[in-house]
Formats: C-alpha cells, structure tokens, sequence
C-alpha cells in the first residue's frame, strides 16, 4: 500500500528529516511537521496512511494531539516516539487507542514493523467510514414517511400492523416497503436493517 | 556571802577573772589603745596577746570604717554607758590575716580613779547560729529549685577522690547511696563509647591554661535499674595553685530529649536521601534527553545511508544527507553534554583556610547524633596544624560521609562496637595535611576497590552510589586527593590530603 502518506510530527528538526528518509526509502510519501498545530491545520481531509507522533513537543504534547485528534474525529492510526520507555505514559497512550508506543532512538526496522500494519488499520477504518457514508446517504434519500415505515418494518411489525399504526392502508404500507427496498437496494429485511444500522437511523 | 567566799574573791585579781572570760574581751584606755586581751581575743582574732596589747582599735576595724569609728569611740567617751555596738547592724571584726568576722560587740566602761577603760566583749555564737540557719534555709531552696528542675548535683573532690552525689545523681548514675564515689565510678558508669569524650572534656576542663568551665552530652549505663540515659553535664572545675582539685557539675536527664531529636534526625536523613535520589533521577533524566534526541536521530540517518548505499541504483543526494545529518548530531549530543556540566558547576566555591582538626571534631560530633548509633572513636590529631585551604561546609560534609561509610560497613557486618580511628597528620614535603579514617568493617573487596568511585556504584542497600564519587570531586577541587589504601589489611582505611592555605607554611609552626 505505498499511496499511503505517513504523517510525522517531531519538534527536533534532525529527527524529523532522519525519518522522513528513512520512510520515503519506503516507498511511502511522507508530511512531517513541527508541531501539533501545523498538522491539524494541514490535516482536511481523511487518507490512507497513519500519524507518527513524538510524545514530548513544546505547547501541545504527543498525547494531547491524540486527545484532539480523536475530538475531530480524525480516523489515522497513531503511532507514538518517545525519548524514555514511560510505562506509564505508554498505557494511557494505548488506551486511549494508540495503535503502538515505540522508543527513540528507534530502528527501521521496528518502526516498519509498526507503519504497515498500522496503514492496514487505515485501510480498514476507511472502508468501514466509506459503508456508514453510504449507509447515511441511502437513509437520508428515503422520505419521512418511508423512514418511518422502514423502522416498523425492521422492528418486525407485520404490514397490518404498521398500516393500522400510521392509519394508512394495508396496500399504501406494501407501496412505501417497495420503494424502501428499491433505494436502499437492500434485498431482503435482514439487509435493510444492517443498512439502517449503519445509517444510523436508529440514533 | 560566806566570810570564804568573801575571802576568795577579795584574792581574784582582775587579770585572773579577765583571762577566764569564755568571749574574747579586750580592755581599751581612753585613747583608744588595747592594754588588755584574753586568751578568747587571741583565738578569735589570729593575734597574740603581746601583739593586741598597744595597739589601737582601728587595727581591727575594716578600712572603710575606721575613720568613722574614731569619732564614734570620742562620742561613746563623752557619755559612757553599759551598751551593745552598732545596734543590730551587721558588725565584723578584722582578724590578722585579714578576714572579716561577722560578730555582735558589747562594750561596758569601767572607770578607775581618774582614768577611763572600756571593756570590748565579742559574741559570735549567736551570729554564727544565724549564718547557720540561712545556710539551711538556702539550701532548702536550692533543693527545691533542682528537684522541680529536674537536676541533680555532684561535687567531687579530686585530691581526696570521694564525690558527693545528691539522691538524683545517683540514680541516674546508679551509685549505691552506701559505697564511696570516686571520680572512676563516674567514668565506669559511661557507656564505653563515650568515655574518649569524657576523658576528651576532663582533660580540657582540668588543663590550669582554661576557666575551668564544661558541659557535656553522654551515655550511661546504669547498672541499678540495667537503663540506658543521656546525661547532659554543665559545671565548673576550680584550682588551687594551678592544680584541680573540685570538680562541681549540674546532671539533666536528656534522654526525651535525645530521642526527639535522634527521631527528627532520621526524618531528616531520609528526606535527604529521598531529595538527593531525586536530584539523580532529575539530572539523569536531563542528560537523557539531551543525549537521546541526537542519538535518535544519528541512529535514523545511519539507517537512511546505508539502505541508499545498498540500494540497487546507489541514492547519493540523501547518502550525503544523511551522513552530515550524523556528523551534525554527534557535536550537539557533545555541545549538549559540555553545556549541562558548565550549568551543574557553576557558582564557584569559596575556598578559605580551615582548622582541620575542628573540621574533623565537628564532622564526629555530626556522625555521632544523626541516628547512625554510638560508634567508639579514636582520636589522633595533630596539635598546632597549619590551617588547610578548603570549604568549610563542603569538607565537613566530605568527612562525615566517610565516617558514616566507615561506620555503616562495621555495623553492616554486626561488630559489637563499630570504631573509627582517625589520624590527622603533616606532610611536609608536599605541602599537605593527611586525614586517615579507618573503620573496623569487613574491607573492601577487589572488585568494590576497582569501582568504589564510580557514580552510583554502591554496596548499600539504599544508597544512591554517589557519596564518594562527589567527595573525591570536592576535595580534588580543593587541589586535594582521596583514595583507598588498597594494601590495608583490617577494615576500610580512606586517606585524603589537603593543601596547606598560602601563608600557613610549615615553618610558621
């Protein structure tokens, strides 16, 4: 997956352009930064790839990123450098879902070992973020009328059921289903629901 | 009256009733000249009855009164009558060698044919029974000031070596009220690790060239109640002729006291040591970073250079990058260190001339009462040192670390009494002053030897392992030396030297 971008952000300059060679000899593109600020304004729009971020910078430090990364719902795995093997440090930065915690000075072959898996974390948080867009775009072409069909529908409600609870006619519901089905494209109710799932239709 | 009585007493001369008067009496003529003493008078007064006979009154009146009396002697003559002198004043009498009697005088005129004498009685009975008194009073109040204090006083006589002890005394010592206390019974009653400093203090106290003056902090044993006390000692040993020969103390049992303080101590200590770990994990951990980063990044660039120079078609554009990326990161991990070690040095040491022996004395003092336990110490110090160049602070904490490694080594290995032997010495040729401290431990190994300098080396269970290796830096500051004998055989014996101050040269001894 070389059209990943690997994002660093180091406030040391030489480290800085040591792991840029060392990651663009990878054949991936690479955007480093000096600070947290300079990435997040640079940072629009989600791709492929993952963030190595040192933990001890002036100002905003490595984990506060990661906190306002996750604020901005910002989907790139988050690798982090640090100059001491902080025990402690390392479990917040886990928990709080970073995808690995590796120490300076670091090998390349390590921080390969952390990049491509983490690129394949990417990867996989795309497609799932791509399915819920569609989902939600699907839902929301759908009338209110439909909707509301459509969650009666799924909640199992047989269409007697549903045409006497929106005080509609029994032929009226049969019409509303099968153009739900035809728009969402779902094939059968079971489909539908993971759609409405995803969709978010049940929030 | 029978006609024998009157027979008898018609034969009495005067000089006989005279002589048989139990008061010293004086007869005195009109002039004021003594004409008559019995043997009393000569007794009470230090004169003899030849010497009183002739001489004027006045001899036996204090200086500052005697021109007075010579008018209240013509006053007294102008109008004779049986009276006592003075009325109740205070009166005294001069003796021969000059002392001043506290004594109650009556005088009755006698008058025969046309001359005039006055007998002069002294009564001293009832004064002394006065003095007697206040004395008694005095010294139930004195009781009561030092039972209420806590105090308990001894005097010891040192020519005849028997001391009185009051009840407090000799309980905290553990004397038995019925034996003879000499002075050995104070000296055996101390615990054996103090008795150097009693010995230390006796001497000072008794050399004729001081006051005299002492106090003293101490251990004793007591072999009564099988009790351990300190005793804080304060007293005064007199002279006469240049020799001692009273030794008078005030005794307080500081125990409470100690162990309050011996408590505030280890808290102390502990916090120190807990401080000091911390300025090591702190000072580690800025040269850690400063390191790190560079480390880091020549570490990555190394990596780039050599997957460019592997690489099928060679990458010389970051191959050059990579390699000035090295070289320019190893002289800032250098730049770093040098900086970090200008900062951690600076503020320089003021370095003045010092009395080593002091130094030594205080550091022991200092040992002694930080909660490391008694240790026996055996002092050998240099009279009349030339005064060395140094730190006063820093020295003092210099030798109390060794002392305390020297102590702790001896009690790690569970000797009964840890001892310390310290020497001061000269040497000549280089100009130096020597201290040897030598502790009765288990030694050094070979391999704690080779190590014993380097930072955080340590043999102790909760050491950091940079007592010495600062040390040898502080004195090595000084333009002095500190080492090991590595040949000694019995326990641990550490040497350091120290430069003479300028213009304290040998040759001014």
């Amino acid at each position: 997956m070389t059209n990943a971008t690997i994002f660093i952000v180091d406030d040391d300059p030489a480290v800085l352009d040591a792991l840029s060679m060392m990651v663009e000899q990878e054949g991936y593109s690479v955007k480093t930064f000096a600070c947290a600020e300079a990435f997040l304004s640079a940072y629009q729009q989600e791709v492929l790839g993952c963030a190595v971020l040192d933990v001890r910078m002036p100002q905003i430090n490595g984990l506060t990123l990661q906190k306002m990364m996750a604020d901005k719902g910002i989907l790139l795995p988050i690798i982090f450098l640090t100059g001491h093997g902080d025990i402690p440090m390392s479990v917040d930065a886990i928990k709080a879902g970073a995808y690995d915690f590796l120490t300076k000075p670091v090998t390349r072959e390590k921080l390969l070992a952390s990049i491509r898996p983490a690129i394949i974390e990417s990867d996989k948080k795309l497609s799932q973020y791509a399915s819920i867009q569609e989902a939600k775009d699907l839902i929301e072409s759908l009338t209110d009328r439909e909707k509301e069909v459509m969650l009666l529908a799924v909640n199992g409600f047989p269409n007697k059921e549903i045409a006497r609870r929106l005080s509609i006619s029994h032929r009226t519901v049969e019409i509303h289903k099968s153009k739900i089905m035809h728009k969402t494209g779902a094939i059968n109710l079971l489909d539908l629901a993971s759609i409405a799932r995803e969709g978010g239709a049940f929030d | 009256m029978t006609e024998d009585l009157t027979k008898l007493l018609n034969n009495l001369s005067f000089s006989t009733l005279f002589n048989s008067i139990a008061d010293a009496t004086l007869l005195v003529d009109e002039r004021g000249q003594i004409v008559l003493a019995n043997e009393s008078a000569e007794q009470l007064l230090g004169f003899s009855v030849d010497e009183l006979k002739g001489l004027g009154v006045e001899a036996l009146i204090p200086n500052m009164y005697r021109e007075h009396h010579v008018y209240l002697r013509h006053d007294f003559l102008k109008n004779p009558a049986k009276r006592s002198m003075g009325k109740g004043r205070n009166l005294v009498v001069l003796t021969k060698n000059g002392s001043e009697l506290p004594v109650d005088i009556s005088l009755s005129p006698i008058n025969s044919n046309e001359e005039k004498f006055v007998l002069v009685t002294f009564h001293t009975i009832n004064r002394l029974l006065e003095v007697e008194s206040s004395l008694k009073s005095s010294e139930e109040r004195l009781r009561l000031a030092k039972a209420s204090a806590g105090l308990g006083v001894f005097d010891i006589d040192l020519e005849l070596d028997v001391a009185q002890c009051d009840t407090l005394v000799c309980k905290l010592f553990g004397f038995q009220r019925n034996i003879r206390i000499t002075y050995q019974c104070f000296v055996d009653a101390i615990d054996v690790i103090y008795q150097p400093k009693w010995h230390a203090m006796f001497e000072k106290a008794t050399a004729s060239s001081n006051d005299g003056d002492y106090q003293i902090e101490f251990r004793v044993n007591n072999q009564q109640n099988q009790t351990k006390h300190w005793l804080y000692v304060a007293g005064r040993v007199f002279f006469s002729k240049d020799q001692a020969v009273r030794m008078v103390g005030v005794v307080q049992d500081s125990t409470k006291q100690k162990q309050l303080q011996q408590k505030l101590n280890e808290q102390r200590i502990e916090l120190e040591t807990l401080f000091k770990t911390q300025i090591a994990i702190q000072t580690a951990s800025a040269i850690a970073h400063e390191i790190n980063q560079p480390l880091a990044a020549i570490s990555a660039y190394s990596e780039v250079a050599l997957f460019a120079l592997k690489s099928e078609q060679p990458d010389f554009e970051r191959l050059n990058r990579s390699l000035l990326g090295c070289v320019a990161q190893a002289h800032r991990a250098g730049k770093s260190l040098h900086e970090l070690m200008e900062f951690l040095q600076k503020g320089k040491v003021e370095l003045e001339p010092i009395d080593l022996n002091e130094v030594v004395l205080e550091a022991l003092d200092i040992t002694q009462h930080n909660g490391y336990g008694g240790f026996k110490s055996l002092l050998d110090l240099e009279p009349n040192l030339p005064k060395v160049l140094a730190n006063h602070t820093q020295l003092q904490k210099v030798l109390v670390n060794l002392l305390r490694n020297g102590v702790e080594a001896a009690q790690n290995i569970g000797v009964p009494i840890a001892e310390i032997q310290v020497l001061v010495r000269t040497h000549a040729e280089l100009n130096m002053a020597e201290v040897i401290i030598q502790d009765n431990g288990p030694g050094l190994t070979n391999e704690v030897k080779e190590r014993i300098f380097e930072p955080f080396f340590t043999t102790k269970e909760h050491g950091v392992g940079m007592g010495l290796a600062i040390s040898r830096s502080l004195i090595e500051a000084c333009g002095g030396q500190l080492w090991f004998d590595i040949n000694h055989r019995d326990g641990a014996a550490v040497h350091l030297t120290l430069p003479f101050a300028k213009n304290e040269t040998i040759s001014n001894l």
